[in-house]
């Protein structure tokens, strides 16, 4: 192992120092996050900064709004009825976004207007209105009880409703969690063609320079072999962990710089709600109405979902890696070993069709299935795991992950045996033929 | 050194080897020939542990040849190769890691063989920026870099010029001299004839000589003579009648002449003598002694000429 250690060090030493790569180590990541930031910014269509001006006649709310700590919404009161052609026209109204009307009954209707110039957010209307129904909710407490608003909140208890499909009673049916497995299962099935076409290149160039003479002279083919994809692997990890954390960065800096406005301060929480009252996350459902911000900073164990990732990343590249090898050292000729790849790329695609086809139908037969064949499951296995697995069904995961070890392992075997065949035959066509004959010989 | 038993190979439906056993000396350099196809790079690669034989074996120094035999051994190929982005000294390197050698010995020994020839400015140099002729020559250090007992050198002087053919030789025979045992594969003749005192000469698989070359020239013998006589050339001509035909004819001094006769059928210096005793006076005769080229000639028509 020490040679194929030797080995797979200068592979990776190659790799690292090769410009291409170090290019793609950070603009993969930066495209990743570009996209990222318009997926978000996507959910977010709509004005940053808002100016309303709340028409208060009968001063109900007595000129007093908590939104100091919400940068993106700013109060201003006005205690007369506006007409709605003058805010709309009227040149002193014009640096207002939204009028709210409360009307004089509004104690009793509970009913506001908002006039908004242009098309409000999701968010920013949550925020809105999560803003007005606190300061409604004090004015109705001082006027119709004897509580104190503290009193009242502390008595009042959100109640956190699941609302859960009846031919799915544990929720695991959740698509958005599902697209992001398919995501990792995609990041896994790129990876593979990449470095796996990566293993087909570097093991037909070394046959047609002849370099594989002087090293078969010096170590077995197998550890040849076995170094050459670790190599590869290694510089594959690295690259993914440089990936993994240009990204991680990049989200921190969008949650601390970026898009602060979709997370909820703890000072925030605290200036809302008395100290002491119990706080359930569905009752600020209206700031954390990013579905992407939400996926990726809540949803997703990604404290699970990252190990198991590596995990099936590496079993998945030394399994497809060894179809790789085992065609490139088989191989005349470079242009041969592209054409024995297609099958192995088209299993490939079918893994992300399986995956995709998880993400529809997770509790389908074909899903079911394909989550223990080793050529499919790398990708619908990070579609399972993200989804989470109903409890009691985790033994599913142990027994595909065994699935794929022990695959592995015999895929390597196999390749090894045919890789020694074929390393050190130059210039003829591959056949199904001499594959056989070189895995049958002693 | 390494002795062969009863080795044979075969690929699918051709025999590469067929039971071919011997012995190759230590501290010697053997001479490894044959036509193209004839198991030279089947039997290296047999040595190397590249390929293992269908039947026989292999030993080394009495024992079974191992894996662990191969540290012992430097083997430059016939198809040369090397990393084209890697430097001269990280491929160096990196051969010598690989044979199991530390990284300080490894140092020690690259710098050695690039004084030793002359290019220690190539150390730095990656391989893509060298003409093939000094990659050639990288190559031939990466197979000796790491000391090894046993070389196997397959068409070393393919791709260099004649000074470096020369230089080539000279290390050779100094390997030799400092007690290595060398395998030479080569179609060069002249080099074998020079430098190998044990030749294995093979041919489809099959094993046509196995001996030192002066035991070569003693049982290869020529069919050709060299007479030196004074005479007549006519007289000299009649005499041979048609047991021995005159091939070449020239006067090396002033009523001296030398020729080269070949025999028809099996005749002796004997016969020739008494032939031509009588007609012309005798000076020098004798059967020409044959060099490599004839050896292997002959020995391998003889045997086409056979099957």
């Amino acid at each position: 192992m020490r040679q194929s250690w030797i080995i797979a060090m200068r592979e990776l030493r190659e790799r690292v120092l090769n410009k291409s790569f170090l290019l793609m180590l950070f603009v993969g990541p930066f495209l990743v996050l570009t996209l990222a930031y318009f997926l978000v910014k996507a959910n977010d269509q709509g004005k940053k900064e808002l100016t309303v001006l709340i028409a208060d006649p009968g001063n109900i709310m007595e000129g007093v709004i908590s939104s100091k700590d919400n940068a993106s919404v700013n109060y201003y009161f006005v205690d007369g009825y506006l007409e709605l052609d003058e805010f709309k026209l009227g040149k002193d109204y014009q640096r207002f976004d939204v009028l709210i009307e409360i009307n004089e009954k509004v104690l009793n209707n509970k009913k506001v207007f908002v006039f908004y110039r242009d098309f409000l957010s999701s968010d920013v209307k949550n925020v809105i209105k999560f803003n007005m129904e606190r300061r409604m909710e004090e004015v109705l407490v001082h006027e119709f009880t004897s509580l104190s608003v503290d009193k009242f909140r502390e008595i009042k208890q959100p109640l956190n409703m699941d609302f859960r499909n009846l031919d799915d009673p544990m929720g695991i049916e959740s698509k958005t969690e599902g697209w992001a497995g398919l995501f990792f299962g995609f990041i896994i099935f790129l990876f593979i063609l990449m470095f796996g076409m990566s293993i087909l290149r570097g093991v037909t160039r070394e046959k047609s320079n002849r370099i594989v003479e002087v090293l078969v002279s010096v170590v077995k083919p197998r550890h040849l072999m076995i170094g050459k994809m670790l190599g590869i692997a290694l510089s594959a990890i690295f690259q993914l962990f440089i990936w993994f954390g240009v990204i991680g960065a990049g989200l921190w800096v969008f949650q601390n710089y970026i898009f602060t406005e979709f997370f909820i301060s703890d000072e925030y929480i605290n200036m809302q709600l008395n100290e002491g009252t119990d706080i359930l996350y569905g009752q600020f459902g209206g700031l954390h109405q990013n579905e992407m911000i939400d996926l990726i900073y809540e949803r997703l164990n990604l404290l699970v979902i990252l190990p198991v990732f590596f995990i099936i990343f590496i079993m998945a590249y030394f399994f497809y890696g060894a179809f790789f090898s085992l065609i490139a050292a088989g191989t005349g000729s470079e242009s041969d070993g592209q054409q024995f790849s297609i099958p192995i790329i088209a299993l490939l695609l079918f893994s992300l069709y399986a995956g995709y086809f998880s993400v529809i139908y997770p509790e389908s037969d074909f899903s079911n299935i394909c989550q223990f064949v080793p050529f499919t499951s790398p990708v619908v296995l990070m579609v399972k795991v993200c989804q989470g697995y109903p409890i009691g069904s985790g033994y599913l995961l142990v027994v595909s992950l065994l699935i794929l070890f022990l695959s592995t392992l015999f895929m390597l075997y196999i390749a090894s045996r045919i890789f020694r065949g074929g390393i050190l035959e130059y210039g003829h066509t591959l056949s199904f033929r001499k594959i056989f004959n070189w895995f049958k010989a002693e | 050194m390494i002795e062969l038993c009863e080795v044979s190979k075969s690929y699918q439906r051709h025999l590469a080897l067929n039971n071919v056993s011997t012995h190759i000396p230590s501290g010697e350099i053997t001479g490894l020939l044959g036509p193209n196809g004839a198991g030279k790079t089947t039997l290296i690669r047999i040595i190397n542990q590249m390929i293992r034989p269908n039947t026989g074996h292999l030993k080394y120094n009495g024992d079974l040849l191992n894996q662990a035999h191969l540290k012992r051994m430097g083997y430059l190929p016939e198809e040369r190769g090397l990393y084209k982005s890697m430097t001269v000294g990280d491929q160096l390197l990196f051969f010598c890691r690989l044979r199991g050698m530390s990284r300080v010995d490894s140092n020690k020994q690259i710098n050695y063989w690039l004084d030793k020839f002359e290019v220690t400015n190539w150390k730095h140099q990656k391989i893509d920026s060298l003409s093939k002729g000094m990659a050639q020559k990288v190559q031939f250090i990466a197979a000796l870099v790491h000391d090894p007992e046993f070389i196997i050198m397959d068409e070393p002087m393919s791709g260099f010029d004649p000074i470096n053919v020369d230089l080539i030789m000279t290390e050779l025979t100094e390997l030799k001299n400092k007690g290595k045992t060398i395998l030479l594969s080569t179609h060069n003749m002249q080099s074998v004839q020079d430098t190998c005192s044990h030749i294995l000469l093979l041919d489809k698989g099959v094993k046509l000589a196995d001996s030192t070359f002066s035991d070569l020239q003693q049982n290869y013998q020529s069919k050709e003579f060299i007479v030196r006589y004074r005479g007549t050339k006519i007289a000299f001509a009649n005499s041979l009648w048609t047991d021995f035909e005159l091939v070449h004819q020239e006067e090396v001094k002033e009523d001296l002449f030398e020729a080269i006769i070949a025999q028809r059928g099996v005749r002796s210096v004997d016969d020739l003598i008494s032939n031509i005793k009588g007609h012309v006076s005798i000076e020098f005769i004798s059967r020409k002694s044959l060099n490599m080229q004839e050896i292997f000639l002959d020995l391998v028509n003889n045997v086409n000429q056979n099957l």
